[in-house]
């Protein structure tokens, strides 16, 4: 490797070195500021190397890994996801008594997975990246160990993911079988026309283990349950880091292996998109609890993603990443109210927790709000134009069934933000029990998301750019 | 042959109840798959199908390590090692 390699992979190695920096700042002294403190270095250290790497970019760093626009947008959004879920995790953990200072090594090194995940061209490292990420995400789900929630949701995630990735390694291994490449130009190169019989299941079987991860139906089961169990900012951790990363990947292995041409597959993941719009927004109407309510939402958006993905071409895959960006804050920023408003014993996931909270805290009433109206899609949000863009590049590529269902559902899942909304402005006196003071770097993070999450309601232009010449790097 | 051993694993994730043959079942469906990559490593006289069946030795085990350290939890809180009294929450 040369200068320029290392140069170009300085931001995934400065993420590489994260968690080790955290571990070595527990060793010296176990001190939970100290603990934040490095890892939040960490992150921005790698955030301030993505220029450096620009500039190396792009460029193929082993057969593995490829290091260009487009991986390194994603590895900046990752980072900084994760840099906002760090800041909201502080003030959770503040709360709590247990040794807290793990949780940072586990988040920052799924963080690398992830980012991994972003920039893989090659079976060997998208499996990787996805271990990376899987297991930490075990005991982060898992992480308040004496509450029974969290331990029933990390098994169940455990034994689901287990058995995903070992799907994905199957249909790996017959289409290595077949074609007798692993990465991902290599198989768009011999794929070339020929029919090969083994992978077309091969690729189904990839589907599901990718599938698993973006928690689209049928392979969404575990999403409610794991949302409900796990800590409130690990919520928005699985929520955002581990789709984002495998979403990238997503899209780079089928614009990269041309295996669009596989009509049944993209038949397949039509299906899936369709199921998981419908799905996500009929169950959501049932739900009581705000973090399920959240989870079901959350399918019901990567389904739109799914969306934009089958349109295609340098459009759709804008759109996608568009809307994966919106997403992010959006998610981020629901979440990390969930996150502030919980205590010591429990996280604030009741919708009776929200009842008249415009009353007791008006601001924070005010973020949540936005948040969910940007999840519902409605203008001057971050949420409305990546929608925008997803019915545009759908229009475009005319795939006019897809599109109507998207309109339909999204208008059906208004209902379910709406009916959180009406109980936060419910007037009511205060007689639940009242919440301790804002943590402070939490609500920090808040307020700069709520201002993201409409500045780019309001001036996309910039972030569209930037997008247009990541994904063009794809292509 | 990794077919059916993989199938066989499948088979045991869905039918058993107890949480360590649950785990025991994916270790199998995940050593077929790494069966599978040697075979198709030796199709093309390839070291890769080898490579990638480390990678997945090296992963099962550390998946196993953090599955088993959940066991205890359950075993500690539920006083049983049945998955289906761990279901608290319903989607």
């Amino acid at each position: 490797m040369s200068g320029s390699d290392f140069l170009a992979l300085s931001p995934l190695i400065a993420l590489a070195l994260t968690p080790l920096a955290v571990m070595v700042s527990i060793m010296i002294r176990r001190s939970h500021w100290a603990a934040a403190a490095a890892a939040i270095a960490g992150l921005v250290v790698s955030l301030v190397l993505l220029g450096a790497a620009a500039n190396a970019a792009p460029r193929q760093v082993t057969p593995l890994i490829v290091v260009d626009a487009y991986s390194l947008f994603y590895t900046g959004l990752i980072a900084a996801a994760t840099l906002a879920v760090v800041l909201l995790s502080y003030g959770y953990l503040e709360l709590q008594t247990i040794n807290r200072e793990e949780l940072y090594i586990l988040l920052t090194a799924a963080a690398f997975g992830s980012a991994v995940l972003a920039s893989s061209s090659h079976y060997a490292s998208f499996f990787l990246g996805l271990e990376i990420l899987s297991v930490p995400l075990y005991g982060l789900i898992a992480f308040l160990a004496a509450r029974k929630r969290p331990v029933e949701a990390g098994l169940k995630y455990l034994v689901l993911a287990g058995a995903s990735s070992s799907f994905l390694l199957f249909g790996m291994a017959l289409i290595y079988f077949d074609l007798g490449a692993m990465s991902f130009g290599e198989i768009a190169a011999r794929l070339g026309g020929a029919s090969f019989a083994l992978v077309v299941p091969g690729s189904v079987l990839i589907l599901a283990g990718i599938g698993f991860k973006l928690a689209v139906v049928p392979f969404h089961l575990w999403t409610p349950d794991v949302y409900e169990g796990a800590p409130a900012p690990v919520t928005a951790f699985v929520a955002t880091v581990s789709k984002g990363g495998m979403l990238a990947l997503l899209l780079r292995y089928f614009y990269s292996s041309e295996s669009r041409g596989l009509s049944p597959v993209m038949i397949v993941i039509a299906i899936i998109a369709i199921a998981s719009m419908v799905t996500g927004n009929f169950l959501a109407l049932l739900q009581d609890n705000v973090k399920r309510i959240l989870a079901y939402s959350s399918i019901a958006h990567l389904g739109y993603m799914l969306v934009a993905f089958l349109a295609g071409g340098s459009e759709g895959a804008a759109a996608a990443t568009f809307y994966v960006t919106a997403y992010f804050v959006t998610t981020l920023g629901a979440f990390g109210c969930v996150t502030v408003l919980s205590t010591r014993e429990r996280d604030a996931d009741r919708l009776e927790d929200y009842r008249g909270l415009f009353w007791r805290r008006p601001a924070l009433a005010a973020v949540f709000s936005a948040m969910l109206l940007s999840l519902a899609g409605l203008p001057l949000t971050a949420g409305f134009i990546g929608k925008f863009y997803v019915v545009a590049a759908g229009a475009a590529a005319s795939i006019w069934a897809l599109i109507i269902i998207l309109v339909v559902t999204s208008a059906i899942g208004l209902f379910y933000y709406l009916r959180v909304l009406f109980v936060m402005y419910e007037r009511r006196e205060p007689e639940a029990p009242e919440f301790a003071v804002l943590p402070a770097a939490g609500g920090g993070a808040l307020a700069v998301l709520a201002v993201l999450l409409i500045w780019l309601g309001i001036n996309p232009g910039p972030l569209v750019e930037m997008i247009r010449a990541a994904v063009a790097a794809l292509i | 042959m990794a077919g059916v051993l993989f199938a066989l694993g499948l088979i045991g994730l869905l039918v058993r109840r107890n949480i360590i043959f649950i785990l025991l079942s994916i270790e199998i469906m995940l050593n077929a798959a790494g069966l599978a990559f040697i075979v198709a490593g030796a199709r093309w006289a390839q070291p890769d199908g080898q490579v990638m069946f480390m990678f997945i030795l090296a992963m099962a085990a550390a998946e196993v390590s953090v599955g088993l350290a959940l066991v205890l939890g359950l075993q500690r809180l539920y006083k049983t090692l049945d998955t289906d009294a761990a279901s608290e929450m319903k989607g």
